[in-house]
């Protein structure tokens, strides 16, 4: 998109901004990093890759002081430094945006960006700290608003707000944990836009990814991680995907095109086991997220949903997995009418749901792996008999789970949050799949997955829908819809502008439809 | 019931300056008459601990029985140790201090603010440790009790209040009503009533001896309604200086404290337990202790202070007369008596024994909030 | 030069979790030790005394034993509520209305011996249920914070006794305070003063401990209280067992306040609670979370407070001893926190 040509060139004689010798932790039965050396210069964008639970976050939460290393040094503009908190960290001009936010929900912009901050006027009113924040938002072009409340805001917008913080604490260099997982496309090259400005003047920026084409367009070199280790630090200029995804994960991942049908395979159903008809659905601030939907799905068939994040999936997601009740309309399972939405009902039936916020809707984060990991089959055998739940029995099914997962664990009995965020990912995967029998509604299953893991997980998917059940996809990456879906059906501003069969799509049209055109309005121009 | 003025009258005849009169035994009521007298103890090896209410710098209760502590001390300098525990709450908390004390050793122990079964407790498990209780009602073969015959000097002050009071309204600062109230609250409106037949003593409880916020407020309150004259039983001088604030009379309790309010100030009941202490200590460290019913009689341990200086002499002289009256064997608790819903309980000439002044459980008519 | 520094842990072990303990208790100790030598008495002796008085007598030992009942059950009642993400602040009312029930039944009901206690017992959980019945309603359906509803409440039910025993059931020809007369059932005690609601009170608490670990009621509990919209996204009814696991947590503190009066005051009075109520949460926040701990955390602070009388009868003064004892307690609480740091060397 923006100058993919330049390449980049280590600046000879400039002194690293932020140097890591030898680093090391361990966490009780896991190596999460062991001689991890990196060498961050001014004016880079520099890039960390790795699988899930390869070390990415463990060694970035070290930089700034979260977490203390077990070995090696942290070696700022020449000196050995020692962080005993992220505020010690930002000092020393180094700040991180975390995979999961941490603003406080209730306050607003103004007061996210002035919490905890020794530079905060001791006595000052909402408006000065408001004033202060336009000020700051004005000096690194990134537009916020400075009275909302962060609940008002998109989940692009309070990472925006994450930005700001950090740069306004004078950060020279800043680190995004998965920034894009979230973001628009378009939001996403906003983003980018301002790395590159906040570079040009001999800032850093470090950056975790997993999409590589994203990687390879913004960063200038790559360092990437595999088991805790350091794999090699490459120029991105030398770099392609293949050769990335060879490097994280020791092997060439071969992406297999899903779309056949094996035979044996379920065939799609001629009526569908969950229909919407005209369903409307209100948001948690009471406006109408979705608008009259209709919208059926059949055993054996994949339904993408494509379309911009924040135009009803979140909302669409709940109300075809009963967490959310309609505002209006009819939802049918196998052509019976359900009357009074229940998530537990749903599940009972055999609907699975992987939600958008794992963290937040569909996991204890304080809760153990174990606890976790049985949120789906707790209240049947074996797991529970007679009303008495088997801790014994909950820990062999959460291994099982985690064995399918390819998720390796030390302790079933540590809080879930521990965990890598693509093992938490993997992890709730796996248990909405055991119990999808009928539907799997599944919103961004590949986020935050590392490339072999997201072939694995849409791989499963197709398996599910092979052995007869029908599946809802809901997803941004429109090749990742293209390569499975049986039908796209394209969703904006909470309504739907059509269902295409995939053998019969046209990208341009898809794209035209996902920015608020109905189907047909371009077909019937060409005729 | 013996009735045992006749017993204590020779502390009438000791009547000193007002404030220091303590210098004969007060008055017994009876002694348990089955109990042997606990073995002696060698002053060295004895062990004294006294439990209070409040804190020793009240100023008041407390610390007229600290003072009684101290007189102890310096009587049996050699005595082994002396505990004293402040602020015993009136809960499970009172047993295990005085546990406490049994634990360490205690051969007597007073509880000057009555904790009652939170004592007998204790009193039942420690067979050899002699126990007193003040303003206690019960008695065992190692407990005794005593506690003041303070509504005569009561009755006196109220006699003053009839004087000085021109609404005829008088305010009472009640902590509990509990009997002590019952009787102060009456003597005090009886006393006024023989001057201004029409007086009333309005009363608030406000559920603490010592609390000088709520006294504050409820001072205020009492004046607020038209009272020019406040009573009360508190451990402390707060509704003193409202009533210094507010230009109304005010009398006290416990110690001479006029300086919160020496205009104000009318008297105090005042208080003295010195000699008692000794005495019960001495008894108890000779082998002759056996358990005791008291109440102090007025000029012995009980009596009202010097008048404040803004009492008119003749106000003075006209209460002091009833006080020698009552010094002189004339008791002013006899019937006709009718209570606050106006039904007669006490036939008239009939005469309330000390006991029935002790146990007092219901207002005389005109006395109102208990 | 090397030059040491405190550094922050994100995460702790539950063995540096004790060690942390144990360090904030001596560092307390230590601290009290200075505060006493200042004041002129002998730390070393005082604390021999505190200790023999407390564990080295059988007369210690059951003051132990008997005050560590209301804790243990204030102390559950907080733990139980905490559960599920609720802040009960009001044990100490429900303490008093279960005082209040309890005494009611003991003193009115036709009921004999042994039936007068069981009724008493049921009337106690009762009144302790009932005074947290709004705040968790109000909680369930109108999301009122239970922080601020519990607390007013307390205020409301030490009013209420108040009245009573001053008033409507005094004794007439009452002592000092004002109280009920003697209420008639009395729980047997079974070893000097301390009665059978003792093994009561840990029983309970076991009980309490294995329905969270061993039901599914309790793993569904444990899960909305650490996320409530993944009760949500289950479908489970947290509403409702928001308001169960509320009443439950009244209910003990309820009985709490009968066994104080079955079994240890027998009158029905102001301040029957000693506190209780708010020193368990105290002995909710040292047993962190766990139904079993709040056994051993209850008996710590049984031993803190008898302490502090024991302190009291040594010439201590009370302001000296609420010092001392507050602070064992502070740092006890902060204890916690304090294993998330440790001491490192910076080279430089
Ligand atoms: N606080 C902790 N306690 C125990 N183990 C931990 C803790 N934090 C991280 N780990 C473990 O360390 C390993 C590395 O985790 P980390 O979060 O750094 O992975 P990551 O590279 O960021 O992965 P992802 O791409 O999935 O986010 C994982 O196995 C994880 O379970
Ligand atoms: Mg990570």
């Amino acid at each position: 998109m923006t100058e993919p040509s330049h390449r980049y060139v280590v600046p000879t004689g400039a002194a690293p901004l932020v140097q890591l010798k030898g680093i090391a932790k361990y966490f009780p039965g896991v190596i999460a990093n062991q001689d991890v050396d990196l060498e961050v210069m001014p004016g880079e964008i520099h890039a960390l890759l790795g699988e899930n639970g390869a070390g990415k976050s463990t060694l970035m939460n070290i930089l700034t002081g979260i977490y203390q290393p077990d070995a090696g040094e942290i070696i700022i503009d020449g000196y050995a430094c020692q962080f005993a908190s992220p505020v010690q960290a930002i000092a020393a001009g180094i700040g991180m945006v975390h995979q999961h936010f941490k603003l406080v929900n209730a306050f607003t912009v103004a007061e996210n960006i002035h919490l905890g901050w020794s530079e905060t006027p001791r006595r000052a009113s909402a408006p000065a700290l408001e004033e202060r924040t336009a000020a700051l938002a004005q000096k690194f072009n990134l537009q916020v608003k400075p009275s909302a409340r962060i609940t008002e805001l998109s989940t692009g917008e309070q990472q925006r707000v994450e930005i700001l913080r950090v740069l306004a604490r004078k950060a020279r260099v800043l680190i995004l944990d998965e920034p894009t997982a979230v973001l628009t496309p378009a939001e996403a090259r906003e983003l980018f836009k301002a790395l590159r400005d906040f570079v040009s003047t001999g800032n850093a920026v470090i950056f975790i990814s997993h999409k590589l084409d994203e990687v390879l367009e913004i960063s200038d070199r790559i360092t990437i991680l595999r088991g805790g280790r350091k794999a090699g630090t490459e120029l991105a200029a030398d770099c392609t995907p293949a050769k990335l995804a060879r490097l994280m994960v020791g092997r060439d991942i071969v992406l297999a095109d899903m779309r056949a049908r094996p035979p044996g395979a379920a065939a799609v159903s001629s009526s569908p086991v969950l229909r919407l008809r005209d369903v409307s659905v209100l948001n948690d601030n009471g406006h109408t997220a979705l608008h009259g939907i209709s919208l059926d799905v059949r055993a054996g068939e994949i339904l993408g949903i494509a379309g911009v994040a924040g135009n009803g999936q979140r909302e669409l997601s709940q109300v075809l997995t009963g967490t959310r009740p309609a505002a209006t309309g009819v939802i049918e399972i196998d052509g019976h009418a359900i009357a009074h939405a229940n998530a537990a009902d749903f599940v009972r039936r055999g609907i699975g749901h992987i939600p958008e916020d794992r963290l937040h809707s569909g996991l204890a984060p304080g809760l153990s792996i174990t606890a976790n990991a049985v949120m789906r089959e707790y209240a049947k055998p074996p797991v529970t008999i007679a009303g008495i739940f088997r801790p014994r029995a909950a820990k062999a099914l959460a291994r099982q789970i985690a064995s399918v997962a390819d998720v390796a664990i030390p302790d079933f009995a540590m809080p879930i949050r521990n965990l890598s965020g693509g093992n938490q990912q993997r992890l709730v995967a796996r248990r909405e799949m055991r119990i999808a029998s009928k539907i799997l509604v599944a919103a961004y299953p590949s986020r935050g997955l590392d490339v072999g893991a997201i072939n694995t997980m849409l791989r499963y998917i197709v398996d599910l829908r092979n052995a007869g059940a029908g599946i809802v996809l809901i997803s941004e990456e429109l090749e990742e819809l293209l390569n499975l879906s049986d039908r796209i059906a394209v969703l904006y501003e909470g309504r739907i502008m059509g269902v295409l069969d995939n053998d019969r799509v046209d990208i341009d049209e898809i794209g035209l439809m996902m920015g608020g055109r109905l189907r047909g309005e371009k077909g019937a121009a060409h005729g | 019931m013996i009735d045992l003025r006749s017993l204590s009258r020779r502390g009438f005849l000791n009547m000193a300056a007002a404030g220091s009169a303590s210098l004969a035994l007060p008055g017994l009521v009876r002694s348990a008459s089955a109990a042997t007298a606990l073995p002696a103890v060698n002053e060295k090896n004895a062990v004294i601990g006294f439990g209070h209410v409040g804190p020793v710098t009240d100023e008041g209760w407390t610390w007229s029985h600290h003072q009684g502590v101290l007189a102890v001390k310096e009587k049996f300098p050699n005595l082994k140790k002396v505990l004293e525990v402040e602020n015993v709450p009136y809960s499970a908390d009172a047993t295990r201090t005085y546990r406490q004390f049994v634990s360490e050793g205690a051969n007597m122990i007073f509880d000057t603010s009555s904790t009652g079964d939170f004592l007998h407790e204790v009193v039942r498990r420690a067979k050899d440790t002699a126990f007193m209780e003040c303003n206690g009602h019960v008695l065992m073969d190692n407990l005794g009790w005593y506690y003041l015959a303070h509504w005569y000097p009561t009755y006196v002050l109220g006699v003053a209040a009839g004087h000085l009071s021109k609404s005829g309204k008088l305010g009472y600062v009640a902590s509990f009503p509990v009997a002590s109230v019952y009787t102060s609250t009456n003597a005090f409106l009886m006393g006024a009533r023989t001057v201004n037949p029409s007086a009333t003593c309005q009363t608030i409880t406000i559920n603490s001896w010592f609390d000088p916020q709520a006294a504050a407020q409820a001072g205020t309150a009492l004046i607020d309604n038209g009272c020019d004259f406040l009573f009360g039983i508190m451990d402390e001088a707060a509704y003193l200086q409202v009533a210094e604030k507010r230009g109304v009379w005010a009398a006290m309790w416990n110690t001479d404290i006029r300086r919160y309010g020496p205009s104000s100030y009318v008297s105090s009941i005042i208080i003295d337990f010195k000699e008692y202490y000794v005495e019960q200590v001495r008894k108890r460290l000779a082998g002759e202790w056996t358990p005791t019913e008291s109440l102090f009689a007025m000029g012995a341990g009980v009596d009202r202070d010097a008048w404040g200086e803004k009492v008119p002499a003749d106000v003075g002289k006209a209460a002091d007369a009833v006080r020698t009256k009552i010094l002189g064997g004339w008791s002013p608790f006899v019937g006709e008596l009718k209570d606050s819903k106006g039904a007669v309980r006490l036939a008239k000439g009939q005469k309330m024994s000390e006991m029935d002044l002790y146990n007092w459980d219901w207002s005389v008519e005109g006395v109102t909030g208990l | 030069m090397a030059d040491f520094r405190l550094q922050r842990l994100p995460s702790t072990t539950p063995a540096a979790a004790l060690g942390a303990r144990i360090l904030a208790i001596a560092l307390a100790l230590v601290i009290a030790g200075v505060i006493l030598a200042f004041v002129g008495k002998n730390p070393l002796a005082l604390g021999l005394q505190v200790v023999t008085s407390s564990l080295g007598s059988s007369f210690g030992l059951e003051d132990l034993g008997l005050l560590v009942i209301p804790l243990i059950l204030t102390g559950l009642s907080v733990t139980v509520a905490q559960q599920i993400g609720a802040w009960n602040i009001g044990a100490e009312g429900q303490f008093y209305a279960g005082a209040f029930a309890a005494s009611a039944v003991g003193l009115f009901a036709p009921l004999s011996g042994g039936w007068s206690l069981v009724g008493m017992g049921v009337a106690g959980a009762f009144g302790g249920l009932v005074w947290i019945l709004i705040p968790a309603l109000a909680r369930a359906y109108a999301n009122v914070n239970e922080l601020i509803t519990t607390l007013l409440l307390n205020f409301v039910a030490i009013l209420l006794v108040y009245y009573v025993s001053t008033d409507a059931w005094r004794e007439r020809g009452g002592v000092a305070n004002s109280a009920t007369p003697r209420i008639k059932a009395e729980i047997p005690e079974f070893w000097g003063l301390v009665h059978w609601g003792l093994p009561i009170a840990v029983l309970l608490a076991l009980a309490m401990a294995g329905l969270l670990a061993f039901t599914r009621w309790g793993y569904e509990v444990r899960l909305i209280g650490s996320n409530p919209a993944a009760g949500k996204y289950l479908g489970i009814a947290a509403r409702r067992h928001l308001i169960t696991v509320m009443l439950i947590s009244g209910a003990i503190a309820g009985l709490a306040g009968m066994l104080e009066i079955a079994g240890t005051v027998h009158r029905l009075q102001g301040g029957i609670s000693n506190n209780y109520g708010y020193l368990g949460i105290m002995v909710a926040v040292l047993a962190r979370g766990s139904s079993i701990g709040v056994i051993f955390a209850a008996a710590l602070m049984a031993f803190i407070l008898n302490s502090g009388i024991i302190l009291q009868t040594q010439g201590l003064t009370t302001s000296t001893v609420l010092a001392i004892t507050g602070l064992i307690l502070f740092l006890t609480a902060i204890g916690d926190e304090l294993s998330h740091y440790r001491v490192v060397r910076d080279k430089s």
